[in-house]
């Protein structure tokens, strides 16, 4: 049956549409898991809330694995669906890059428009941020060209680079997701008893 | 411990160990469907009965026949050095090895080109090359090579041409003898009649 466009069940045009719904969605749930806090999110760097790693993580997996049983049952041809394409290093530096954006303004690109929406100052200072390091990168593009676009490996996934069929991996991510749940509870668990000054 | 993270942690555990079990039916690589229509529509997969029995006189060595008909049927009657694969067993076990081979040409065998037809379709669209179909099957076989009609005196002179390798080509497959006319023929002793009359003498 899907995905849906590709199999021309629905028309192209309600892409948009079905974008604004997901990400209506999406806003909703990041704040509900208290995402529009930037010290909720850079708790998980400093080991007092790893509301994060849980939220991203849950959903990863749920996906993953309903991907899976949804290809199983004929709901969805995974043959057909986008796979972003790698670029090898800048997709490493980029996460570097971003890493350190998270750590330092407190907010990811996404959880930032949350802050904004429940009136956050520093998520608005975060926000004209991005779009000046946007500016900068697009007017400074030719410099960077070169690098942004090498290392290309085009559309692959694990599978197809490592031959290991894609349910060992959902597996593998399943179990290192979850030890990580129980895991980072016991952290959170020691650091916030060393905590005074940050009331949760 | 919050009972709910357990309980969801045992049921997504259970979920992602249940992805292993899935029975995933390998889905065979099929050619792409515009490239198939094309090539139905193209006559280039028939071949004549009389291209067949040309090339099983002369020993093609890259000449296989396939049955397409059961098992019966094939013992019943078939063609020389041809094997049988019925049509629904046409994907099972290892019978797909036969077909896509270099140098080699197979051709679909059924009564009519139907099912010969059918299993064309099913191996081109696997992206197997030179399968042919046996136009008009067997019982064009029946019609042209066992029991060939003898073209009327007008006829152009390649239709005649046809005729006499049919005949020559039914003497291989039938063992039949040059125009004997099918009847038995009567052996007649004739007797020297007795002459009564003496032979004069000079």
């Amino acid at each position: 049956m899907g995905p849906l466009i590709p199999n021309g069940i629905i028309g192209g045009g309600w892409d948009f549409v079905i974008a604004i719904l997901i990400g209506v969605a999406f806003g909703f749930i990041l704040e509900a898991s208290g995402f529009s806090s930037s010290r909720n999110l850079a708790g998980v760097f400093y080991g007092y809330n790893f509301v994060v790693l849980r939220v991203f993580f849950t959903a990863l997996i749920v996906a993953m694995v309903g991907i899976i049983y949804f290809d199983f049952l004929g709901w969805l041809d995974l043959s057909k669906i986008f796979i972003l394409p790698t670029f090898l290093t800048p997709m490493i530096v980029g996460g570097v890059i971003m890493g350190f954006g998270f750590i330092i303004g407190g907010y990811c690109p996404g959880t930032s428009f949350t802050g904004i929406a429940i009136g956050k100052l520093d998520a608005v200072f975060f926000t004209v941020g991005l779009y000046l390091g946007i500016f900068a990168f697009s007017l400074a593009y030719p410099l960077f060209e070169g690098f942004f676009t090498s290392g290309a490996l085009g559309n692959v996934t694990l599978t197809d680079v490592t031959g290991i069929p894609a349910h060992w991996f959902a597996l593998a991510f399943t179990v290192v997701a979850l030890a990580a749940f129980w895991g980072t509870m016991f952290i959170e668990k020691r650091v916030r008893k060393n905590m005074k000054q940050y009331k949760f | 411990m919050n009972k709910n993270y357990i309980i969801l942690t045992i049921l997504m555990l259970v979920l992602a160990v249940g992805t292993i079990f899935l029975n995933r039916e390998e889905e065979p690589k099929q050619i792409e469907p515009s490239k198939l229509l094309q090539e139905i529509i193209q006559p280039t997969r028939y071949v004549t009965t009389d291209q067949v029995a040309k090339m099983i006189i002369k020993g093609d060595p890259g000449l296989m026949l396939v049955d397409v008909r059961s098992n019966s049927e094939f013992e019943e009657f078939s063609l020389p050095n041809s094997v049988n694969i019925p049509l629904d067993s046409l994907l099972t076990g290892d019978n797909l090895s036969y077909f896509g081979i270099p140098g080699t040409q197979v051709v679909f065998i059924s009564d009519d080109a139907i099912k010969a037809d059918q299993c064309w379709v099913l191996t081109k669209r696997l992206g197997l090359n030179s399968t042919y179909v046996m136009l008009g099957g067997l019982n064009k076989w029946m019609e042209t090579i066992i029991d060939p009609q003898q073209p009327s005196d007008d006829e152009p002179y390649t239709v005649h041409e046809t005729y006499s390798f049919r005949k020559g080509a039914q003497m291989y497959f039938t063992g039949a003898e040059a125009e004997v006319g099918g009847s038995k023929v009567k052996v007649e002793v004739r007797r020297k009649e007795k002459t009564t009359v003496a032979a004069g003498g000079c």
